[in-house]
């Protein structure tokens, strides 16, 4: 399958801001199953200053700097995708490692990849494990159970459990929260079952990307009306990192976009930065389109 | 000495005195001076004689001059941030002396040790080798917020990621030395080792020159030289900075010293500034480039575009000029890591798996919490070890297992059993004793030692001594911080006399002349202030003493002039509305609202904010200001220490004396920056801060003494009084007799330029000094607007008419034209200030995060 993304990012600030050095991770990476054939990014006004990179878990970074000033800022990604599907039905039959042999493995890791895992397992900035998200995920992680199985499992369990509200949270809102109220976006979502997941011993970690959408029946397909997307992915060491998608409750194949992944989304912050004077008012403006070619 | 208990002993025996232990022998611990039958060990012997031979008195007072000098110095170590008391740095006499033989051990082995280190650290940012291999469990790794993965991949030129290091060593019982912890980012404590040095150096002189001492300058030589060395890929003449937190971090004395010794300007974050993908200090020649950063910020605080958003610490965007090879720090960038205390105990094996070698100097025996054997261990014997969190922060320090009652053992093993990969834990070393002079007697306290490296192309380079630091209380016998140790200096006792070696080559020197020449505009901007506050308390002061000795006079006081006097130290501090339109209630009994002029520093304006407002600049550019600036800023302290004790329970009973010696000092030290600093841009904008500032003020008398006119006994009365408070009476009354004409006042006050003190003299100077700043080019818009707004108050002072100035003005009954030309005046001056602030100091606001609000949204 072959895909266009365009990203638009629009900040507009109350007062013009003189001065600004931002870390961008808008650049999709190249995943076992997803090639970029053409990528091209757009700032306006010009960067003085541009460097391209990657980041310590393999991901594009585009870090910039504009000096002169300005009241709006705009980042304009367009990549090309060629997305192999992957054959997720075979692997829920094959993969039988449970998670009581997973948490042993890791407990007494013996190979380089286990003993890396082990980074995903821990608290990161933005996902604390705890006694509430272990009990909510305990009763699906038994020791018997295969880890796949458990964690499809799971995946379903998020999805029919809570409900899809982008009014109920924000970016601040902790994970004790969105598990009390259950409900939340596909951002919370993932970061509650990674919590969870670490909780009960398994490794996962933060994917954030796209996700192809298709117009009700009958209606045009409105541009920018995608949006950019979060889910998680489990470590199986027969397998390597295996996605989830609670909020669609499915194994992301070839519709998920990967831009990048990380501990969580504080890894992978589409941009971060700081600006100097003006700003104030900051309002923000995220268009995506995702379009098969 | 006298012979007695606890003082050293003498005696004669063969001719030879030898000397026996002046305290008695330390259970279960090392003594650093004497050996298990108490005689003292050979490489003390000189020493031990040479302060026997020191009578008590004698010792005494060679400690009071230490403490002196260090006062003099400004050798402090803030724990406030109260400018009016830093805490002196506490140094003990007796250096801690360790022998040459022993040494090169010790010397092999902390070189070897930050060797690892440096290894360690390119492993961690690059392969990760030890992770993968399961050398270094990736748990202590992953879960070390030191561990920066922004940082990762990026490598600083050359042979070493490590750049300089310093180890904490103690001695066990048996004097083996063991090391107890690692500092990595940003070491603190050479700097008060060669201050420690300098000192004890001085003060006893004679035991010093006879113990062959090794000298400190050849370590500071090779840190230079690694630092000039680090930028040799783009220049050979890099510009090398210190950046540090601020005037209030703990140890910001020695961030000025060692700057002002390698000859680094001394920065903080807001005086760079990123552009262009280089690092810039901002300098009132403009942006002058950074090449190497000397950092004394921890790494997190760094950069707030990248690390911590909410530091105030940091240069936005200083990570990615690193990444892209602009710019190099020492240490670099993530290197906190290393001070994992888990790491420890891994060490050996570190060792053998990166260098095939052990470690020979050991360090103390650590476990990981993160083992479940090792996590049994510590839980069962708690009481012997010290807990360290993975995680060094204010609020968890280390956990001294024997200090601990039962109920907080329980809780302790509980919250290590919760997160235990979180915690290491240190058998306990007491550390071997030293002797210090204490309480006017030679006793016993546990010791440890601060060691210190630096790269050189070929390994590291070792410093021959340390910073010694001895517990004040035999009590915690573990010494913890600075704070409650006396610190020592370090002497390697040398087999021969070392040839002597200068730290500045003439070469250097040359370079950094240049360099320095540039300063950053907030070192500029706090002298500037330092110039106003200084002379703002000093009229304030001159004022009130002058009201004091008027109201204290043989005759009374006219009621009109009491209340204008009053009034006019209102005005003149402006601490408002205090006697303004006062009660008769208020005048009949102000001495409540003088003291609170004179005493609150809380109160805007009063003295004593003023003054504190002075040595709070002063603290800012301390590395500026020469040692008898510094003598005169003491006793500047001294004596508002005096006033505050004067003013304890109201005026005093001559309150016209109790500012004499305020006023002196502040005379004292506006005398030496004429007599003793360089015409440079530092000298100028303290004299032009000065110059407006008493302008501003002689203006602000001028018009709230003389606009409302009074009867002609007061009226005199009160000019008397303002010439008195200009220090002008006497020439006033030579020129003019007795004839105390309001015009006259003026005359002497406004425009006669031979008086240092009149507003002409002051704009006058002003407008010398601008054309002495760079930056001040007349462009084809004519002159600059600075220039304009002074020759525009040069030219209304000197065509005032003074006869019309001082008539009084029939509808409003006052002098109207010169409360006019006053109130314009200092409109000007005040606009004046501005313009040269906008121009030369920097004044960007601090950086804001971007907020961060893309969030995922999906159908």
């Amino acid at each position: 399958m072959r895909y266009r993304v365009r990203h638009i990012t629009e900040y507009t600030y109350g007062a013009p801001v003189s001065l600004c050095y931002n870390m961008a991770h808008l650049l999709p990476r190249d995943t076992r199953n997803q090639r970029c054939l053409n990528q091209k990014i757009q700032i306006n006004p010009p960067p003085v200053y541009q460097n391209d990179g990657e980041d310590y878990f393999g991901n594009q970074t585009f870090y910039f700097s504009i000096q002169e000033a300005h009241k709006k800022l705009v980042i304009d990604v367009t990549t090309d995708f060629e997305i192999s599907p992957l054959n997720v039905l075979q692997w829920q039959m094959q993969s039988t490692l449970t998670c009581g042999q997973l948490r042993a493995q890791l407990s007494n890791p013996n190979t380089p990849e286990l003993r890396m895992a082990k980074e995903y397992l821990l608290d990161s900035p933005q996902i604390r494990c705890s006694e509430d998200l272990k009990a909510y995920a305990l009763s699906t992680f038994t020791d018997d159970k295969p880890v796949l199985q458990a964690a499809l499992a799971f995946t379903h369990k998020i999805f029919t459990e809570f409900k899809f509200d982008p009014a109920s949270t924000t970016v601040a809102t902790p994970l004790e929260q969105v598990l009390k109220q259950r409900s939340g976006v596909c951002q919370d979502f993932a970061h509650l079952a990674i919590g969870c997941l670490r909780s009960v011993g398994i490794p996962a970690r933060y994917m954030s990307g796209y996700l192809e959408t298709l117009p009700p029946p009958g209606q045009e397909k409105l541009v920018g009306a995608d949006a950019s997307h979060a889910w998680f992915a489990v470590f199986i060491p027969e397998l390597g990192w295996v996605e989830f998608d609670p909020t669609n409750d499915l194994m992301p194949s070839d519709q998920h976009i990967v831009t990048a992944w990380g501990r969580d989304y504080a890894d992978v912050t589409p941009l971060q930065g700081v600006i100097f004077e003006g700003g104030g008012s900051q309002q923000l403006a995220v268009s995506v389109d995702v379009k098969r070619v | 000495m006298q012979l007695q208990t606890g003082t050293f002993i003498t005696s004669v025996i063969d001719e030879k005195p030898t000397l026996s232990s002046a305290y008695d022998k330390p259970i279960n611990a090392y003594d650093e001076a004497f050996t298990e039958d108490r005689q003292p060990r050979a490489h003390w012997e000189a020493l031990l004689r040479n302060i026997s031979n020191l009578s008590d008195e004698e010792m005494l007072d060679r400690q009071r001059r230490a403490q002196r000098i260090l006062r003099e110095d400004g050798a402090t170590y803030n724990l406030t941030s109260d400018p009016l008391t830093p805490s002196v740095w506490s140094l003990d006499l007796i250096p801690n002396i360790i022998p040459t033989d022993e040494w090169l051990e010790i010397e092999q082995g902390l070189a070897q040790r930050s060797n690892l280190f440096d290894l360690i650290l390119k492993d961690l940012y690059g392969p990760q080798e030890l992770l993968k291999n399961g050398i270094i469990p990736s748990e202590i790794i992953f879960s070390h917020p030191g561990f920066l993965r922004q940082c990762h991949g990026v490598m600083v030129p050359g042979a070493h990621q490590l750049l300089h290091h310093a180890v904490d060593l103690v001695r066990d019982h048996a004097g083996q030395f063991q090391v107890i912890g690692d500092r990595t980012q940003a070491p603190n404590g050479a700097g008060y080792a060669l201050e420690n040095r300098t000192v004890v150096s001085r003060v006893i002189p004679n035991s010093f020159r006879d113990s062959q001492v090794r000298r400190l300058a050849g370590f500071f030589q090779s840190f230079k030289n690694m630092l000039t060395s680090l930028a040799s890929q783009w220049t050979d003449t890099p510009r090398i900075v210190m950046l540090s937190p601020g005037a209030y971090s703990s140890t910001y004395f020695e961030q000025a010293y060692l700057s002002n010794y390698l000859g680094f300007p001394l920065v903080q974050g807001s005086d760079l500034t990123v552009r262009n993908g280089a690092v810039w200090m901002k300098s009132l020649n403009g942006l002058a480039r950074v090449d190497v950063i000397l950092r004394r910020v921890d790494d997190a605080y760094c950069d707030q575009a990248e690390l911590r958003a909410d530091s105030f610490l940091g240069v936005p965007g200083l990570l990615e000029v690193v990444r892209a090879g602009n710019v190099v720090l020492a240490n670099p960038l993530g290197s906190g890591i290393l001070e994992a205390p888990a790491l420890v105990k891994f060490l050996p094996a570190i060792s053998e798996f990166l260098t095939g070698k052990q470690l020979t100097l050991p360090s103390v025996a650590t476990w990981w919490c993160g083992d479940k054997d090792d996590l049994n261990y510590v839980i069962a014997n708690l009481s012997n070890l010290i807990i360290k969190p993975a995680i060094r922060s204010h609020s968890s320090n280390s956990i001294y297992g024997h200090t601990l009652s039962e109920k907080q053992k329980l809780n302790t093993i509980e919250k290590i059993k919760k997160a235990p990969h979180l915690y290491a834990a240190q058998s306990y070393v007491p550390g071997s004793m030293s002797p210090i002079w204490l309480n006017g007697k030679i006793q016993a306290r546990p010791s440890l030692l601060r060691a210190f490296t630096v790269a050189n192309p070929t390994g590291y380079t070792v410093m021959p001594g340390g910073l010694s630091r001895a517990g004040e209380s035999t009590k915690d016998s573990i010494v913890t911080n600075m704070s409650s140790s006396k610190s020592k200096d370090t002497w390697i006792i040398a087999a021969e006399p070392e040839a002597q070696s200068n730290l500045i080559t003439d070469q250097v020197l040359l370079q950094d002349e240049a360099l320095q020449a540039n300063l950053p505009s907030r070192v500029v901007e706090n002298l500037f202030w330092m110039g106003r506050y200084a002379e703002r308390a000093e009229i304030s002061m001159r004022l009130l003493r002058t009201i004091f000795k008027q109201m204290n006079g043989i005759d009374p006081l006219p009621e009109e002039s009491r209340r204008m006097l009053l009034e006019m130290a209102s005005t003149q501090t402006g601490c408002l509305p205090g006697f303004m339109e006062a009660d008769e209630k208020l005048l009949a009994n102000p001495e409540a609202e003088l003291v609170s002029i004179i005493t609150d520093g809380s109160r805007a304006g009063s003295v004593k904010a003023n003054l504190q407002a002075m040595l709070s600049c002063g603290e800012q550019v301390k590395e500026m200001l020469s040692a008898d600036t510094r003598i005169i800023i003491n006793e500047l302290r001294d004596h508002i220490h005096e006033l505050d004790r004067a003013y304890t329970n109201g005026l005093p009973s001559a309150p016209e004396e109790s500012l004499d010696s305020l006023v002196t000092s502040l005379l004292a030290l506006s005398g030496l920056n004429h007599e003793s600093m360089l015409r440079g841009l530092d000298w100028t904008f303290q004299e032009i801060g000065r110059r407006t500032e008493r302008a501003l003020q002689t203006a602000t008398l001028l018009r709230s003494a003389l606009t409302t006119p009074l009867s002609s006994g007061p009226q005199q009365q009160i000019l008397e009084s303002v010439l008195l408070s200009v220090e002008a009476l006497i020439s006033f009354r030579r020129r003019y007799r007795n004839r105390a004409r309001v015009a006259y006042g003026l005359d002497l006050l406004m425009i006669d330029g031979t008086n240092p003190r009149s507003l002409l003299y002051q704009v006058e100077q002003l407008r010398k000094y601008i054309r002495e700043l760079p930056r001040n080019e007349t462009t084809t818009a004519g002159l600059s607007p600075e220039n304009k707004i002074i020759l525009k108050s040069l030219n209304d002072i000197q065509l005032a008419d003074l006869e019309e100035l001082a008539k009084i003005d029939p509808d409003s009954q006052s002098r109207l034209k010169l409360e006019q030309l006053m109130t314009e005046f200092l409109a000007q001056l005040e606009q004046f200030t501005v313009l040269i602030s906008d121009k030369y100091f920097d004044h960007t606001a601090g950086p804001q995060s971007l907020t961060e609000a893309i969030r995922g949204t999906n159908v």
